[in-house]
């Protein structure tokens, strides 16, 4: 129908929209299923960097932490509109964003994986060990947030649909951007980036920008995530988090969108699932994630092609 | 368009690596519309030229003018800009996207958005350019196939063809025909310089094969040990003696009175 709006994209939000109607799906499964999906659009804005651009993020929880520390920030303070964390949020992100991939896009090669690292440990060390915005134990019990007037996100229900109006806008986001003239030539630099240059494109604007665009769809996600949990701590800065995206990315299928969406929602099950049985949950998911890596190099999303044509599907 | 004005000048250029001079004061002039090339044995510091007049190293000293302006130093993608392609000696495009998606983002390069915030969502029409570059050299049915799947000389021409698709008023070509069997030397040869005529570009080619040069330019210098030893007409540098001593090493069997075309 449209570079963005297609009957498959429609079939899928549909299908998700319903689901707090059926009739298993507990409050528990609501919230597991907020964290899927908040977990497979911090992996969708990530495959920007690394699937079309090829740029490793490893400090992606530093744009996801900020984000929420805003919103908790905000919310504690009794500033409790959902579009004033989302804005607070923004510039935050911004912000940091900018002096990061600015430095990070500097030069070429592992410096981007090594700065973006380097610049998100400074971020965490910042909240975990300064008692500025409650140390380790960060800042707790926040009172919900408000759509507007008389319409608190206090159900469920209108958490897990939050996310998903925040999944449909960034997936939109995401598509416009890599269908666009700009989203080519972040191809063109991950295929080769010296005769991009050579055809007249300036690459480290195009990473730069790049890397804020996915900087800031990850905070807008972080400033979601106070507002179904009622916390914000350092831990969510921790690199291991940005290993988790990256992981979900890999998984879910590089530079296809839809594939790093499908990585987040299956780890965040993974790992809810695996470690309600076993403390060593991780051991586990590394045993699946090897066995991804290694007989579905084309990750989640490759399995369409076992599948075959669908007669809902576009043509493409 | 027939020889206007000059379009680029060389001027006196030297570039050292450490204690090695690569170039030592090279200068010429290309005029508009002239197919102008540089020729010379391996290591004469021909690729070290391009690369100072594209803009990937800076000259030690010398000045290079592209349609009146200073552009030594300038980074490549500001000379891209300018107008000035390059095409490169071992080829260089996007290897797992298509050919069609390859000439694609080189056109858009020229699209009115290029560098504005609206290229973030706007997708450019370039088709008639891509088109047109496919059917020029016979890619047309290659359009889909990833780059990396074409055979060594339809790879050589996509190179050309992402050179033309920024619009360039100087085309650089680094040896437009290394790896060619000689019949598609010949037809390349033929291609080229039907394509320059027609769209009254300035081409500047690196060769080191004589009879690709020979058959094409209007003008041809001579590159020895980073020096220029000669300039003018193909047929004045078919004879002249100094080319004959640099391209057969001194050679005293005196039986070829000009350097043999090979193959």
């Amino acid at each position: 129908m449209s570079r963005v709006v297609t009957w498959r994209a429609l079939v899928a939000f549909g299908a998700l929209a319903a689901l707090p109607a059926l009739p298993l799906t507990s409050k528990y499964y609501l919230l597991l299923a907020f964290d899927a999906l908040l977990f497979g659009a911090i992996a969708m804005s990530l495959d920007l960097l690394i699937g079309y651009t090829g740029l490793v993020s490893f400090g992606h929880a530093a744009f996801y932490g900020l984000g929420a520390y805003a919103t908790a920030i905000l919310l504690e303070r009794g500033v409790l509109s959902v579009w004033a964390c989302l804005a607070g949020a923004f510039v935050v992100v911004s912000l940091y964003a900018a002096i990061v991939s600015y430095f990070a896009t500097a030069r070429r090669g592992i410096y981007f994986a090594l700065l973006t690292l380097v610049f998100a440990e400074v971020v965490y060390t910042f909240f975990r060990y300064t008692q500025t915005f409650g140390g380790s134990d960060g800042i707790q019990g926040l009172p919900d947030a408000v759509l507007w007037r008389g319409v608190p996100i206090d159900t469920p229900e209108r958490k897990y649909y939050l996310v998903l109006v925040y999944l449909a806008v960034a997936y939109a986001v995401c598509r416009v951007v890599v269908t666009s003239h700009f989203g080519r030539v972040l191809v063109a630099i991950r295929e080769n980036e010296d005769r991009a240059r050579f055809l007249g494109y300036s690459v480290q604007r195009y990473k730069m920008a790049a890397c804020m665009i996915s900087a800031l769809l990850t905070g807008l996600a972080g400033a979601i995530y106070p507002i179904r949990s009622a916390f914000a701590t350092p831990d969510l800065m921790l690199w291991t988090e940005s290993g988790e995206f990256i992981i979900s990315v890999m998984i879910g299928g590089l530079g296809t969108l839809v594939g790093p969406i499908l990585g987040g929602v299956f780890f965040t099950l993974l790992r809810d699932k695996v470690s309600s049985v076993v403390d060593w949950y991780f051991i586990v998911i590394g045993v699946v994630l090897v066995l991804i890596v290694l007989f579905m190099p084309k990750g989640l999303l490759g399995l369409r092609r076992l599948v075959g044509s669908r007669p809902w599907r576009q043509a493409a | 368009m027939a020889a206007g004005g000059v379009i680029l000048e060389v001027d006196g250029i030297s570039k050292s690596f450490g204690a090695l001079a690569a170039l030592h004061r090279v200068g010429f002039a290309v005029s508009q519309g002239q197919v102008f090339s540089v020729i010379g044995p391996n290591g004469a510091g021909k690729s070290t030229l391009f690369n100072v007049v594209s803009g990937l190293y800076a000259p030690t000293s010398g000045r290079v003018s592209f349609a009146g302006r200073d552009i030594a130093g300038l980074p490549p993608e500001r000379i891209s800009r300018l107008g000035i392609a390059k095409t490169f000696q071992l080829t260089n495009v996007f290897p797992t996207i298509s050919v069609g998606e390859n000439i694609r983002v080189a056109a858009q390069s020229r699209a009115p958005d290029a560098g504005r915030l609206r290229s973030l969502w706007r997708v450019p029409d370039v088709e008639a350019r891509v088109t047109e570059l496919l059917d020029a050299f016979g890619l047309v049915a290659k359009r889909d196939e990833p780059a990396a799947n074409l055979a060594h000389g339809e790879q050589r021409y996509l190179e050309i063809c992402l050179a033309l698709a920024t619009e360039p008023r100087l085309l650089l070509l680094d040896e437009p025909t290394a790896g060619m069997t000689p019949g598609e030397t010949k037809d390349a040869t033929a291609l080229i310089r039907k394509i320059a005529l027609q769209r009254g570009l300035t081409v500047l080619l690196i060769e080191h094969d004589m009879s690709v040069v020979m058959g094409i330019s209007d003008r041809v210098a001579v590159l020895h040990f980073g020096e220029k030893i000669a300039e003018g007409t193909p047929e004045a540098i078919r004879n002249d003696p100094q080319v004959i001593e640099a391209y057969l090493g001194g050679a005293e069997d005196g039986g070829t009175g000009s350097v043999t075309c090979s193959g």
